[in-house]
């Protein structure tokens, strides 16, 4: 009687019951697509953040302190320690390998201009390079990949080029250089011929770089007669935010029991990336770049926040929508549930009707709400990061559990109002 | 000619009569409208509130980053420092409710005990609002006329051996200056700071022979958009002398970031009104759908389609009104929570907000009263009337 019950109100009032699906699909998806993207836009943001460059900087170990000041060295060190070249593939083969964006190598020298006594520096760099590293066939270093900020106004030099220099934007514009003119350099204390460049862009960073000469890293190396070697790297590695845990890591990494410590070493923090990179390269000093790594951590929070703030909002309000719409439907039942009642039917046995209506139309309503708000989410995905959000499998489970109860919710009073009128009443059409 | 006056007020006043019973007596229906088109209104009121600020308050966010605007000396001057009342004067510039920290800075190389290391001398009540991202040890200097004290960056702390209570000598032959000075805390940023000691820049005047000079000026503001390179166009035309500029790294950053959150805000910001509207829409189809009895009564009694039409519009329109005055209010109430719990701060109110909650709200309103309404009146009131 009750499956006969119950099929009869979805095949007699299916327009009444598709409208109340229909709603639930539309707050379901809304709900799947918000939850989503708060789970992604960590991810996704954290990828647009890498646009403010490196977030590690690695130096040799024994590096003394630098007297520079504005890009003029108060102290030319002689004889400084250096890193290996051919060490830094490496750092693509620690724990978070896949985390490490990039990563761009730099050599700063002191050259001489031709006709000119005064030093300028040059700084050696891979622009943009591919390295085969394993696991990632296409893994490319170099400032344009983690510094997309640099603009040149002009050509950047092809990797191989020797032939080709940048000139930053201040020493450019001090020594009234433009792109295709020529420069004749030497480093500063090797004999020889100075080397003739064609310059064919000028280059705008912000920073130091600007009052100097880049050129190919290879290029700086054979100049300086520094085959081989690097001053120092930046690396643009995916970071989560910062928390208790790699703070009391960074105070110390004795403080941390086994388990925390393992925590730590697999949680992508900005201070166990630069941990596992100094356990890969020996002699190299890796350090978090904080204005970056600790700033990155701090929007990013606020951006999550606000997310997930947004989808309470939007889930509170299609709770709300929902309810008044079951509400509705019940309430116009009055006449049957009436008639139920005077033929004998038990309160019990309308609110079970009722319930079983409600959280069939919850389950239904549920499930295609997950899959209309999956396609919804990868639509904001395309449009906004240009990339796939990844679909969450536990959203599924929450969001028809949420539906259902929603609408169980939203039932239950209604049912409550009608199962305490008198039969009477409402037959005689007075209610 | 009174006559048909006389049937045009009869249906005006027949017109407000129902339309007042209608309110009056269907008290349970009136208040799940009025309540669904509430939510609805006050969901979108916020949405848009949240959506219309959200470039102002993540503009301050994204200040974590530190400074974003440079004054400094021109490059092709001969001296490398600047008047301090000159950079201070062109900081003035910058209006105070968008600056949220600044600087000048003057270096120096000094001798400490161990060896020679660069000293900086800044404000550093402006540093740490321009530098969130220090990670200090120990504590900040606080007090602007401290000259007993300094910062020390970590790596020359290391080098120096240091530690934050320790006191180290700073001495400068050319100035004949010595002083012992307290570490009061040692700052890691990874970056030239972290092998620089930091002293107050009076004291650094003093100790480097250069009092009332700056090399330069690091400057935090809130922007949105390029209204900096303008600020950098003022501040270049009223000190020629100086250089202003944008720190590009930063500055160009911020404004991509800021495009990708307020795209992202825009689209959820579409997408939850869209299927609010919707989830109001059905919930009110829904409410008058059942009143198909009441208008084959009312079609059976005389009256024509479009009176009924007419008559379910107003009625619907009457209480959307008040259902999505009541929604922005309630909706700028959610706002500011919602500001509150994010930002930490008020989301300010914008007339644009009106339009954009009032128009989709009574538009799906009345779209939703309409539909059903106009299936209705077509039913053949005899029909309806015997049974359903």
């Amino acid at each position: 009687m009750f499956f006969i019950m119950l099929r009869q109100s979805f095949v007699k009032g299916w327009r009444r019951k598709a409208l109340a699906t229909a709603t639930i699909v539309l707050a379901a998806s809304l709900i799947t697509a918000l939850m989503n993207i708060s789970i992604d836009v960590g991810d996704k943001m954290s990828k647009e953040m890498k646009s403010y460059g490196a977030n590690i900087s690695l130096v040799p170990k024994s590096e003394n302190i630098s007297l520079e000041i504005g890009g003029v060295d108060y102290n030319p060190l002689e004889g400084q320690v250096l890193i290996e070249e051919r060490e830094l593939p490496k750092i693509k083969g620690i724990f978070w390998a896949n985390n490490v964006v990039g990563y761009a190598p730099f050599l700063k020298v002191s050259a001489e201009m031709a006709g000119s006594a005064q030093r300028v520096p040059l700084l050696g760099t891979n622009f943009d390079k591919a390295v085969a590293v394993d696991g990632d066939e296409e893994f490319r270093i170099g400032v344009r990949v983690i510094n997309p900020y640099w603009q040149v106004a002009g050509e950047w030099p092809a990797e191989d080029d020797a032939d080709s220099i940048l000139v930053g934007a201040v020493l450019a514009g001090e020594r009234n250089l433009k792109a295709g003119d020529r420069v004749a350099l030497r480093a500063t204390g090797e004999k020889g011929a100075a080397q003739t460049f064609t310059v064919t862009g000028i280059l705008s960073t912000g920073g130091a770089e600007e009052s100097a000469f880049v050129a190919s890293l290879a290029t700086v190396q054979r100049l300086a007669a520094l085959e081989g070697k690097v001053q120092s790297v930046s690396v643009s590695a995916l970071t989560v935010p910062e928390d208790k845990l790699s703070r009391k890591a960074r105070r110390s990494s004795d403080a941390l029991d086994s388990l925390e410590y393992d925590r730590w070493y697999c949680t992508a923090y900005v201070s166990a990336i630069t941990h596992q990179i100094e356990e890969a390269i020996p002699n190299i000093s890796a350090r978090p770049i904080w204005q970056v790594a600790a700033s990155e951590g701090a929007v990013i929070n606020k951006i999550q926040l606000l997310m997930i703030v947004v989808t309470i909002a939007a889930f509170i309000a299609s709770g709300l929508g929902i309810s008044s719409l079951m509400v509705t439907t019940i309430m116009e039942r009055a006449k049957e549930i009436g008639l139920t009642k005077a033929l004998g039917a038990a309160d019990r046995e309308v609110y079970l009707l009722f319930l079983s209506e409600a959280a069939l139309v919850g389950v239904i309503g549920g499930l295609l709400g997950c899959a209309v708000g999956a396609g919804l989410s990868q639509v904001i995905g395309l449009s906004i990061f240009g990339s796939l959000i990844s679909f969450n499998f536990v959203v599924i489970p929450v969001n028809v559990a949420i539906s259902v109860l929603i609408a169980l919710a939203g039932s239950l009073m209604p049912s409550r109002l009608i199962t305490r009128l008198y039969p009477a009443e409402v037959l005689h059409g007075r209610r | 000619m009174a006559d048909v006056k006389g049937v045009g007020m009869t249906r005006g006043r027949m017109f407000l009569l129902i339309l007042f019973k209608s309110l009056k007596v269907r008290k349970n229906r009136v208040a799940i409208t009025f309540f669904s088109i509430m939510i609805g209104a006050s969901i979108i009121t916020a949405l848009a509130s949240v959506y219309f600020d959200i470039s102002a308050k993540m503009s301050r966010e994204l200040r974590a980053y530190g400074a974003n605007f440079f004054i400094g000396q021109k490059a092709a001057s001969e001296s490398r420092t600047s008047d301090a009342g000159v950079v201070k004067d062109a900081m003035a510039l910058i209006p105070s409710d968008k600056l949220i920290g600044a600087s000048p800075y003057i270096y120096g190389v000094v001798r400490l005990d161990l060896g020679n290391a660069v000293l900086a001398g800044v404000d550093f009540a402006g540093m740490k609002k321009l530098s969130p991202y220090w990670q200090v040890e120990g504590k900040w200097i606080s007090v602007d006329f401290d000259e007993d004290s300094c910062m020390i960056g970590k790596t020359l702390a290391k080098n120096m051996e240091l530690k934050v209570g320790d006191s180290v000598n700073v001495i400068r032959n050319e100035t004949g200056f010595q002083r012992s000075l307290v570490v009061k805390g040692i700052a890691e940023t990874g970056q030239a700071e972290d092998e620089q000691i930091f002293v107050n820049l009076a004291l650094a005047g003093r100790i480097l022979g250069q009092q009332g000079r700056v090399n330069h000026a690091m400057l935090s503001i809130v922007t949105e958009g390029t209204d900096i390179d303008a600020l950098a166009a003022r501040v270049q035309a009223e000190f020629p002398g100086l250089d202003a500029k944008p720190i590009r790294k930063v500055s160009h950053s911020d404004g991509r970031i800021l495009d990708k959150i307020k795209g992202l805000m825009a689209i959820i910001a579409v997408i939850i009104l869209t299927v609010t509207t919707l989830c109001v829409m059905t919930t009110l189809i829904a409410i008058v759908s059942e009143r198909t009895r009441e208008i084959g009564l009312m079609k059976a009694i005389g009256a024509d389609d479009r009176d009924i039409v007419r008559q379910f519009l107003a009625e619907t329109l009457t209480i959307g009104l008040a259902g999505v005055a009541a929604g922005m209010l309630l909706g700028f109430l959610l706002a500011q929570l919602l500001g509150q719990a994010v930002f930490g701060s008020f989301i300010s109110f914008r007339m644009v907000v009106l339009p954009v909650t009032l128009i989709p709200s009574i538009a799906a309103s009345l779209l939703a009263a309409a539909l059903p309404v106009r299936m209705a009146v077509r039913v053949v009131p005899a029909q309806v009337l015997k049974e359903d």
